[in-house]
């Protein structure tokens, strides 16, 4: 069972090789990579330029239309745009709260996700396998089915507060707070990094745990020194794809957040909708794309580790 | 046998039990309890706080939403542009991915973090940023536009998890259909895609999904011209009682469990997380 | 029910496990003396690793007992039973290097850094691997990889050494220098130990004792030249090197009628030109080379021998007296009689 993957990864490499710089392969991946090209990279790139100011040639629309324009001074641009945005009064709530939502939802959506992945792998039974098919229930479910059905949920006449108050407890009014944020970002991440995390702690082979145990360590240590550095791969995967799916999420922080201060994914909208500042929307996606690239570059060094680990490179 | 012999530790701890049983519970009310919340709802008169039980059930909302035309109209586009960007996502990338599955070529590995990188932008900038595009291109609250946007979303998915696939057929057993005397295409359509098949069913199912519940930029560019089933959504629940919103939710999550329960095995099996492993 | 025997060394008494409804092992008994060499020598399927993995302390028996030492361990941990096991794949962990991988067990009980580099060098010194303790155990062979796996398990100081079919991954030649840096490294340090295998080859040439098993019993244990000379099961005779069946009796050194079986031993069967006293004759049908001897056919009416003959091999179809040397007689399954 163990020796079979590294096999099937050798003899795929091998085939690799043999065919190396394939032509036909080139073209075969060439129309997806136009596609990214023309419609993710090229739009990223000319609004970067838009941001810094460029406001003619594909920018000459969006400029006309738009207000509180900055064009550029320089040579290279201005910061015109990026300054308004730095100063703008809610700005700093709305990072504070962008960051705290992805930090506080990431953490808790992986201690969830390595909780019940360790417990399916190291004790299973019934438990376990309800558990994990529980938690794959949101996968089911459209965002905005999801957000609408948990803000009517935590709403003020929610069924929290309406079995609460039962009780005689006044559960708080969780809709339209940064906790309701992070709530619906939980519900909806966990289902990947669930599969994520335990697929990677199933493909660890029990030969691997049972000379552990024969070695003489106790559960945590197995967990600590066996299981988790040899699933660390997919878990900071999961990690990864968690937090930026949430640093950029619209739909949740709408149906669910407060006006004030809210996550940046809405404040891109209304900025280029609802206040027809475009040039200010563009500045804050690319202040998330920063933020977000921090965390791929964390997710490329785990692939590259776990292909250095494997033998692959 | 392997499967019974997993190394596992024994609880017995029955504080431990009464524990996760609580846990298990609590878990259940937080994934659960929404949408069961708003399911009620689309078969109730109106439900008066605090009580715990609705004021009267009817079926009433239904009708009310089958007969308008509106809605009616966002659940037909929604029925016919996902079909139409989940094919031509699977012209567009099934190459790519059997490319990157099983070639070299120059700039794979910069494909495969490229499909990536593109991933972290966040898809609200993404699509503000593509809105200034199809200003120029005139492509602002046409069909076509809203295809490519939701095109973009399933990319990644019709990319990653079929190449996993694709690479992970084991080569000898193609060596042995073309020893047994088949044609190169042969061996393709009888092995190598017949085994890859699940993977890439779970792609399409992913890649369906992503397109049916996209919203963002399908409300940017499509918006007010052309309404998909998630767009309708954000206007619903502003302009309509929530028992609308819950029987329209209903509708919407149709297509998710039916294609879902369809390709469940293989998802959790972890075709899905498979792919998600650059190699 | 055979009594506890109080002694060193490992006790099996009465040992019964039953997995997914059927019974793999069935009341089993086995005695391994202190510093004594064992395997449990069988088929796939017939309990050799279920046993295995019972003294280890990963499966609890259903029934009977384990004593190691004299003390009772049958329902102990594996990470409290003083058994250290070598994996079939060796199950290096491989995010590890050869030092930490050997340096784990020191690591969980504890010990004070100088101590677990002093015993970690001396366990690699033992399997001559010190030159690779940085490396990690997908940069070495897969004989590398056994020998770390093997300073693993003795560097804990086990009162029992478990390998489970520890040289099934190597190839044939690296197979038999293993096998015998085992045996070697076993007696130097008197270690108590079991091996699985399922080659008898292997088990003849590396034991003190086999156990040979089927059906989770055991059916012979002895050392390996009573388990040849003496196989007690028809089983065992099968299993243990080359057999002629015959169905009939054996009286005289001449096949006579009969309802038994006679098993006869290729190299027990003679072939010469000349008729002596208890040969009879025989047609040579064909002749195989195996390298230092050949594989000849004998038929003698309804009878067909196999013998291994070295020297003045015989062509085929040539005319002769074959002899036999040494029969075994089985009455159901039985052996009744050595002749």
């Amino acid at each position: 069972m163990t020796t079979v993957k590294p096999v099937v990864v050798a003899e795929s490499l091998e085939a690799r090789k043999a065919s190396r710089l394939s032509v036909l392969g080139f073209f075969m991946a060439l129309p997806p990579m136009l596609l990214v090209i023309c419609f993710v990279g090229a739009p990223i790139l000319i609004a970067f330029t838009f941001s810094l100011g460029w406001t003619t040639g594909p920018n000459r629309v969006v400029s006309i239309i738009g207000q509180e324009i900055h064009k550029k001074d320089q040579w290279w641009g201005t910061f015109g745009a990026y300054k308004d945005v730095f100063h703008d009064s809610r700005f700093p709530g709305d990072l504070r709260t962008t960051l705290l939502v992805t930090l506080i939802s990431t953490t808790l959506v992986l201690t969830m996700a390595l909780g019940i992945g360790i417990y399916q792998r190291m004790i299973g039974g019934r438990i376990a396998s309800i558990m994990t098919i529980l938690t794959l229930v949101p996968l089911f479910v459209p965002v905005v089915i999801a957000s609408w059905a948990i803000h009517t949920f935590y709403a003020g006449d929610g069924f929290m507060r309406t079995l609460m108050s039962h009780f005689g407890i006044d559960f708080p009014t969780l809709t339209s707070t940064s906790t309701a944020i992070a709530i619906g970002t939980i519900w909806t991440s966990l289902p990947f990094a669930i599969l994520m995390v335990t697929s990677g702690l199933q493909s660890v082979p029990d030969a691997l745990i049972e000379t552990a145990q024969d070695a003489g360590a106790g559960f945590f240590r197995i967990i600590r020194t066996v299981l988790i550095p040899l699933a660390l791969t997919p878990i900071v995967i999961a990690g990864t794809f968690t937090a930026i799916g949430i640093m950029g999420s619209f739909t949740i922080p709408l149906f669910l957040g407060p006006n004030q201060p809210t996550m940046l994914g809405v404040e891109i909208s209304n900025f280029f909708g609802s206040y027809n500042r475009p040039q200010q929307s563009i500045v804050m996606a690319f202040i998330v794309f920063a933020a977000a690239s921090g965390i791929a570059f964390i997710y490329i060094w785990a692939n590259v580790r776990s292909a250095k680990q494997s033998g692959r490179i | 046998m392997a499967r019974k012999d997993k190394a596992r530790v024994k609880t017995s701890n029955p504080l431990v039990k009464v524990l996760l049983v609580i846990f298990m519970i609590c878990m259940a009310i937080f994934i659960l309890g929404p949408l069961v919340w708003l399911g009620v709802h689309a078969f109730v008169t109106n439900w008066t706080y605090p009580n715990l039980t609705p004021d009267g059930w009817t079926l009433h909302w239904w009708t009310k939403v089958l007969d308008d035309s509106a809605l009616e109209a966002a659940i037909r586009n929604s029925l016919i542009i996902s079909p139409i960007v989940v094919l031509c996502s699977m012209v567009i990338c099934l190459p790519a991915a059997y490319a990157a599955g099983r070639m070299n070529y120059a700039g794979r590995k910069t494909f495969l973090i490229g499909m990536f990188a593109a991933n972290s932008f966040p898809k609200i900038g993404l699509f503000a940023s593509i809105a200034t595009l199809y200003y120029a291109l005139n492509l602002m609250g046409t069909v076509f536009g809203i295809i490519i946007i939701q095109l973009l979303g399933t990319i990644i998915y019709m990319t990653w998890i079929p190449a996993a696939a694709f690479a992970a057929v084991p080569r000898n057993l193609e060596e042995a259909a073309r020893d047994a005397g088949a044609s190169k295409f042969r061996v393709f359509r009888t092995i190598t895609l017949r085994m890859a098949m699940p993977g890439i069913l779970v792609a399409i199912v992913m890649s369906f999904l992503a397109s049916f519940d996209e919203a963002q930029g399908t409300y940017l560019v499509g918006a007010p011209a052309i309404f998909t089933m998630p767009t309708e959504m954000y206007s619903l629940v502003q302009n309509y009682p929530i028992q609308v919103a819950a029987v329209f939710s209903l509708l919407l999550a149709i297509p998710s469990v039916l294609l879902i329960s369809l390709a469940r095995k293989h998802i959790v099996g972890g075709q899905l997380a498979e792919g998600f492993q650059i190699k | 029910m055979a009594e506890v025997v109080q002694q060193d060394g490992l006790v099996l008494n009465g040992l019964t496990k039953i997995l997914g409804g059927r019974v793999i092992i069935d009341d089993l008994h086995l005695v391994v003396n202190k510093g004594e060499m064992v395997s449990l020598l069988g088929p796939s399927g017939c309990g050799k690793t279920t046993t295995l993995r019972m003294i280890a302390g990963f499966l609890i028996p259903d029934k009977g007992d384990i004593l190691l030492d004299g003390k009772d361990v049958t329902t102990l941990g594996p990470e409290k039973r003083p058994s250290a096991m070598v994996f079939q794949n060796y199950a290096l962990w491989p995010h590890m290097t050869v030092f930490n991988n050997v340096a784990y067990p020191l690591k969980v009980r504890k010990m004070q850094k100088p101590e677990i580099e002093k015993r970690v060098h001396d366990a690699l010194g033992l399997v001559n691997l010190m030159h690779h303790k940085d490396s990690r155990p997908g940069q070495i062979s897969g004989g590398e990889q056994q020998r770390v796996a093997l300073a693993r398990a003795l560097v804990q100081e086990p009162d029992i050494l478990l390998l489970d079919e520890p040289l099934s991954n190597l190839d044939a030649k690296l197979r038999v220098k293993v096998r015998e840096d085992i045996r070697e490294l076993q007696r130097r340090l008197g270690i108590t130990t079991v091996i699985v295998t399922h080659d008898q080859d292997e088990a003849l040439s590396i034991s003190d004792r086999i156990a040979v098993m089927n059906n989770g019993k055991i059916e012979q244990f002895s050392t390996p030249q009573e388990l040849y000379d003496r196989p007690e099961t028809e089983y065992v005779a099968n299993f243990i090197g080359s057999l002629n069946h015959v169905t009939g009796g054996y009286a005289d050194g001449q096949i006579v009628p009969g309802s038994d079986v006679v098993g006869i031993r290729p190299e027990d069967v003679h072939f010469s030109n000349e008729q002596v006293s208890g040969s009879f004759p025989a047609t040579v049908e064909l002749v195989v080379p195996r390298g230092h001897f050949c594989e000849v056919y004998l038929k003698r009416a309804d009878v067909e021998l196999r013998a291994f003959i070295s020297a003045n091999v015989p062509t085929a179809g040539k005319q002769g007296f074959a002899r036999i040397g040494k029969a075994l007689v089985y009455h159901d399954g039985k052996l009744i009689r050595v002749a």
